[in-house]
């Protein structure tokens, strides 16, 4: 023993005490390091562009961030928002989950207290790569608690650390509620298991802490609201009732409900809501389960017990015909439409048109998963099959995780999220376990003192174990013939030989390298554009920037009365808001539908139609996006039948989609377009003098890829105000009533020259006029 | 600058010395400059209000109705011209920019002079029609002077106009005695435009007739009796005014004190047509029917602010025009409004049977008030509504939108935020009586849960105790 300690003088630090703590303090540093490696993956954006906020919802968080530093918490708390969905404004303060903005407020405050004053908005790009670092830690104390190897939670930390599911939401800039919301997920999971592993109040009150923390931030929290009641319920089924269970449940659940309910945006959904109706169910029924289980405790007759089980599941049923009936009466909220969405794909397209126009909720597509989670995805099954190897309480929560969020990551894009952190678990469970046996093991020692090998004596079997030859094969071969083939005494080939260890951990390391490098190509090429700015290469290879937008909203915010209401298509409601600081008729926050289906009805109706609709909500510009010139497909002739089908939700004698479509059922912007398109305002919009910019006859959307007519659209009640350098950004100034009384068109036409034609020969009665 | 302000004082001068609301640059336009003399009294009347006259022929190239972009004159009159056309500078669609541009217009025609089509595609514009035939002139049997048109008919001999039977209506064009209107030109005026409005109507039984006519008799007339509108108001939307004035002749010197018969009456009468000529320049002009808007205010009604109606008496602690006010506040809200007459702002009355009223809209009106008139100053009247804001949160405007005919137009928007309750803005749970019930139940279960615990630990088997007991116990 002595002799193998000189030997090897580092095995001091792996040995004993002093052991424990270097692995400890190369835990920490490999966290860190991870933790480093998930904030610098998440940079391209700031690196490429520049520090500044992404996509759309995130600048409505941003601009709440500002008035939250700028006027303080009461103020914001009971914000009333003028400057979005006029005339009707926004209770904002109370219909926002505020933990966001109240994060990254006490980290700025927080900053300046330490004397270092950072500006709002690099605070704010930088919160969700902070974050994915907070979240590369909580996924590893998660798998820490689900596997024996340190080595899994490690992998786990690293792979949730790069994983491009969890990037796409959390890119610098990217500052929207997910940016947190994943880590408190992971966290309150941890805090959760702990609390069910240990059975103590504190771990079920940390755990109720952190929901509340994460019901603060994001609407996702019902995911968690739901997943723990399950995680119950499946144990009790299981005959898996403990104490522990009992009293960590009736902790989160008391204490967790409270929490949420101070949300003034959630308030008393919790108890109102038939999304949360499962976790209230789960509380009373695991009273009755822990009232059974003492009475048995007192009274073990075995009648008695199947009588309480009877009864049990009567009282069980009698909640549940009565939660029904409450729904149907309508004193519980009936089921929202985005959950109906979750289960039926094709309700939403059906009867909630706003919920399906928007692109992260449609359904995924399968290579999604591949590009998201690479190779994680084919180890995730394996993972979960081994969780049903050593059962217990937190295997089989990662068992009901992975498949509801499988589910659910199936139905809508956007939910790719929930799934990521328990693939990341699930694939790191199964590879450390690869790893563990294959290098860790070492041959089974042979007992008999005659092997051949000098090294077999005591010798450490870990540290090189693997010197050693197949000793199974070699006590074969002993038992059957003494002296034999030397090829048999050490094979090459088997479970313990270098050969196979070395094949699976190059294997292994090549696979993670490929990981790495897929994860990197997809954060930098898929998700690390802003989306504010267009990026595109110019045939020399260099970056060009296509910055159509900001120069748009920067128009607006400098030529334009403070006060000047823009409408537009609710994608860019909160850009206007944040860029151009204007007020707007809707954004991207959609909860009135029918102020929604207004603008739509505006946009796709004639001008006539549509003129007293825009005097009547005040609009002074209207602003539309059109890529024809560019190829830009994100535009609004794009998004126009999503406009028509929400018009038509609430008009449907006015507005028909029909309409839009020739008479062989296809979407045209060209000759054969239907009178209807080409009288639309916004196909006027888009086209108005886009002719201008061609030889005669030649004007081409290089969108659609179809010849325009000879003859473009022609504006009468508004005019144009703005185009952006590549048309991509068109603002129309509404015009004011005409001050002799005319309609617009009269007055157009008596501008040009044309004479109105005199009333000649009447026919028909005279019509009189009356005083 | 120095420009700038010179032009103010200029402004300033000019408005001084003209009784207009507006300005005293006067554009006369007129063919024939010696037709001149044949209206010296009507020139000298309006100098003698004030106006500062140019007198240029139609095609004249000196003539321009815009120096630098904005109106040079305030005024134009425009005279019956020989000619087809008016010539480049007074083309249709720059009479409608000097319109647009809150200047006024008087047009005078003449059955004599055939209309020019720029003139007539102009009307058509406003909603005006005239006969299609030139000469096409008004003709009234009953109604005619007797003593130089006895056998033509064509000089109408029409009282005052009556306008007050409509409500809102005042009456700016009163006169005593018979107006006269030498061959004048009728205009059908269409039925959709609010911004019109005739002053004066042919008689019921007047016609129109093309004397060039060959035929005996008409047959398809342009128009008869009140549907023929002889003098025309035509108020545009920024108020600038345009008038049609039939007949040209009525402003000549030989008909404004001419001596006059109607065919019923036993003896001859002066004509009024100079009283008329006045009160209808003065209209035009904008020396009456002018009204202003002074101060407009908006505060919260509650509080120390309630009841106060002079707001300077709390010195600066009312916050006169807030941005912002809650749902269900009681607010107060008035407005100062002036007429000009003739030289001064004088408090403004509104015609009998009428008020004015105020609006609290978000996309359609919550409230809409009648305004009391609450005191008056030596200049104005100050009209106020309290009212309680409604229970809806949202960007309102108090809106007064005052739009009668021969008035200017009161159109006055102040925009505010309507916001909810603030959190601490509710009643405490304990003022609520009917929250008792929860209350005593909240502080039932706390108690109950601290007398839980009291007993709970109170009731603790002394496992240890016992066992040193026992052990005691054996030990003796």
């Amino acid at each position: 023993m002595a002799l193998t300690d000189s030997d090897n003088p580092a095995s001091f630090f792996f040995k004993g005490e002093t052991g424990r703590n270097t692995r400890g303090l190369l835990r920490l540093i490999i966290l860190c390091t991870i933790a480093a490696a998930a904030v610098a993956s998440r940079l391209f954006s700031v690196i490429r562009f520049e520090s500044i906020i992404h996509e759309f919802d995130p600048w409505f968080n941003f601009r709440a961030t500002k008035y939250l530093v700028q006027h303080g918490f009461y103020a914001f708390w009971d914000w009333f928002d003028d400057r979005t969905w006029h005339p009707l404004g926004r209770v904002t303060g109370g219909t926002l989950y505020p933990g966001l903005m109240v994060t990254s407020g006490s980290i700025y405050h927080l900053l300046r207290f330490l004397a270092m004053p950072i500006d709002i908005r690099n605070i704010c790009v930088l919160l969700a790569p902070a974050f994915s670092g907070l979240t590369a830690f909580a996924t590893y104390l998660f798998t820490s608690e689900m596997s024996e190897s340190p080595s899994a939670g490690l992998l786990a930390a690293v792979f949730m650390g790069i994983a491009p599911g969890y990037i796409s939401r959390s890119v610098a800039g990217s500052y929207d509620n997910e940016a947190i919301a994943i880590f408190l997920l992971v966290y309150t999971f941890y805090l959760w298991i702990k609390a069910v592993k240990v059975g103590s109040i504190m771990w079920g009150a940390l755990t109720a802490l952190f929901y509340g923390y994460m019901v603060s931030a994001w609407g996702g929290y019902v995911f968690i609201t739901n997943l723990l009641p399950l995680h119950a319920f499946v144990l009790i089924c299981m005959g898996r009732y403990s104490p522990r269970l009992y009293v960590s449940y009736t902790t989160w659940y008391a204490l967790g409900t409270l929490a949420s309910m101070q949300i003034p945006f959630v308030g008393f959904l919790p108890i109102r809501s038939s999304d949360h109706m499962a976790a209230l169910g789960v509380f009373g029924l695991i009273q009755l389960v822990a009232f059974t289980e003492f009475v048995r405790y007192q009274l073990p007759t075995k009648q008695f017990q199947t009588l309480l089980r009877a009864s049990v599941f009567l009282v069980f049923g009698g909640a549940f015909a009565g939660l029904v009936l409450l729904t149907l009466s309508g004193t519980i909220a009936p089921w929202s439409g985005r959950f109906y969405s979750l289960w039926d794909t094709g309700y939403a397209k059906i009867h909630i048109p706003i919920i399906a126009s928007v692109s992260e909720h449609q359904p995924t597509a399968w290579p999604a998963f591949f590009f998201d989670l690479n190779m994680l995805i084919w180890l995730f099954p394996a993972g979960v099959y081994m969780c049903f190897r050593s059962l217990k309480d937190e295997q089989v929560f990662i068992v009901i995780y992975a498949v509801l969020a499988s589910y659910f990551a199936g139905v809508m894009v956007r939910l790719m999220l929930t799934l990521t952190p328990v693939v990341c678990v699930a694939a790191a469970m199964a590879l450390s376990q690869i790893l563990d046996t294959f290098l860790v093991a070492s041959s089974p020692e042979d007992n008999s003192t005659d092997t051949s090998s000098s090294k077999a004596n005591g010798a450490p079997s870990t540290a090189n174990g693997s010197a050693n030859a197949n000793a199974i094969k070699d006590k074969l071969a002993a038992a059957f013939s003494p002296d034999t083939l030397r090829s048999t005494k050490s094979p090459v080939v088997g479970i313990y030989s270098y050969l196979s260890k070395s094949l699976i951990a190059g294997a292994i390391t090549a696979y993670l390298l490929l990981f790495v490098l897929h994860c990197t190509w997809v954060t930098s090429n898929a998700y690390s554009s802003p989306s504010v700015v267009l990026a595109s290469k110019l045939p020399d290879g260099s970056q060009h920037i296509i910055d159509d937008y900001r120069e748009a909203y920067y128009w607006l915010r400098q030529n334009t009365a403070p006060t000047a209401k823009v409408m537009a298509w609710w994608d860019y409601g909160y850009q206007i808001g944040g860029m151009a600081d204007r007020p707007t008729l809707v954004d991207n926050n959609t909860w009135n539908n029918t102020h929604i289906a207004t603008v739509g009805k505006a946009m796709s109706s004639r001008e006539e139609v549509s003129y007293p609709i825009m005097r009547q909500h005040e609009v002074d510009y209207v602003l539309v996006v059109f890529g024809g010139l560019l190829g830009y497909s994100g535009d609004d002739i794009n998004k126009f039948l999503w406009m028509v089908r929400i018009a038509e939700g609430i008009w449907p004698d006015e507005i028909k989609e029909r309409d839009f479509f020739t008479s062989r059922g296809e979407y045209r912007v060209d000759d054969e377009a239907t009178p209807t398109m080409r009288n639309s305002l916004m196909y006027k919009m888009s086209y108005y003098n886009y002719n201008a910019l061609f030889p005669a006859g030649q004007a081409t959307d290089r969108v659609r890829g179809s010849k325009l007519p000879a003859a473009g659209p022609e504006l009468s009640t508004v005019e144009e105000a703005f185009t952006s350098e590549n048309w991509i950004i068109r603002i129309y100034k509404v015009k004011d009533l005409d001050n002799l009384g005319r309609n617009h068109q009269e007055a157009g036409a008596f501008e040009k020259g044309n004479k109105r034609k005199k009333a000649g020969k009447r026919r028909g009665p005279r019509v009189l006029r009356v005083e | 600058m120095q420009l700038r302000l010179l032009g103010l004082l200029l402004g300033l001068l000019a408005f001084v010395s003209a009784l207009s609301a507006q300005g005293g640059q006067l554009l006369v336009v007129l063919e024939e400059q010696g037709e001149r003399s044949k209206y010296s009294q009507f020139w000298s009347d309006l100098e003698a209000r004030g106006f500062h006259l140019t007198f240029r022929a139609p095609k004249d190239t000196s003539l321009a109705l815009f120096r630098h972009g904005v109106p040079a004159y305030s005024h134009l009159l425009l005279l019956p011209t020989q000619s087809k056309g008016l010539g480049p500078a007074l083309a249709p669609n720059l009479i409608v920019d000097f319109i647009n541009a809150g200047s006024n217009v008087l047009l005078a025609l003449s059955a004599e002079s055939s209309v020019p089509s720029a003139v007539s595609s102009l009307l058509l514009e406003l909603d005006i029609s005239l006969p299609p035939d030139r000469n096409s002139l008004v003709v009234d049997h009953f109604n005619y002077e007797t003593k130089q048109a006895g056998d033509k008919h064509d000089v109408l001999l029409l009282p005052s106009p009556e306008l007050a039977g409509r409500k809102g209506v005042k009456n700016f064009f009163s006169v005593d005695g018979l107006i006269a209107f030498p061959r004048a030109v009728g205009a059908v005026l269409g039925n959709a435009s609010p911004l019109l409005s005739s002053i004066l109507k042919a008689p019921s039984t007047a016609y129109t007739y093309n004397p060039k006519d060959e035929a005996e008799g008409v047959e398809d007339v342009f128009a008869t009796g009140s549907q023929l509108s002889l003098v025309t108001a035509f108020q545009a939307r920024n108020s600038a005014r345009f008038t049609v004035l039939g007949s040209v002749e009525a402003l000549q010197d030989t008909w404004f004190d001419a001596s006059v018969q109607t065919p019923g009456a036993s003896k001859a009468t002066q004509t009024s047509n100079r009283a008329f000529a006045e009160k209808l320049t003065r209209w035009t002009f904008m020396e009456s029917g002018v009204l202003r808007v002074g101060t407009v205010q908006h505060y919260l009604n509650e509080g120390i602010q309630k009841g106060v109606t002079n707001t300077t008496s709390l010195g600066a602690a009312v916050d006169v025009n807030p941005g912002i006010y809650r749902i269900k506040n009681d607010v107060h809200y008035s407005i100062e409004l002036s007429e000009w007459v003739g030289d001064h702002w004088a408090p403004f009355t509104p015609p009998q049977s009428d008020a004015v009223q105020v609006e609290f809209s978000m996309l359609s009106p919550f409230q809409r008030l009648d305004m009391r008139p609450s005191a008056t100053t030596p200049n104005s009247t100050i009209f106020t509504a309290d009212f309680k804001v409604p229970d809806q949160h949202g960007i309102f405007n108090f809106f007064v939108e005052y739009r009668r005919p021969f008035y200017t137009n009161v159109e006055e928007k102040r925009t505010v935020t309507i916001r909810h309750f603030a959190h601490d803005e509710w009643p405490r749970s304990f003022v609520i009586t009917g929250a008792y019930p929860w209350i005593s139940g909240i502080w039932v279960t706390v108690a109950g849960w601290v007398g839980f615990v009291a007993l709970w630990l109170y009731s603790k088997p002394a496992a240890a105790k016992v066992d040193l007991k026992v052990g005691g116990a054996a030990k003796r």
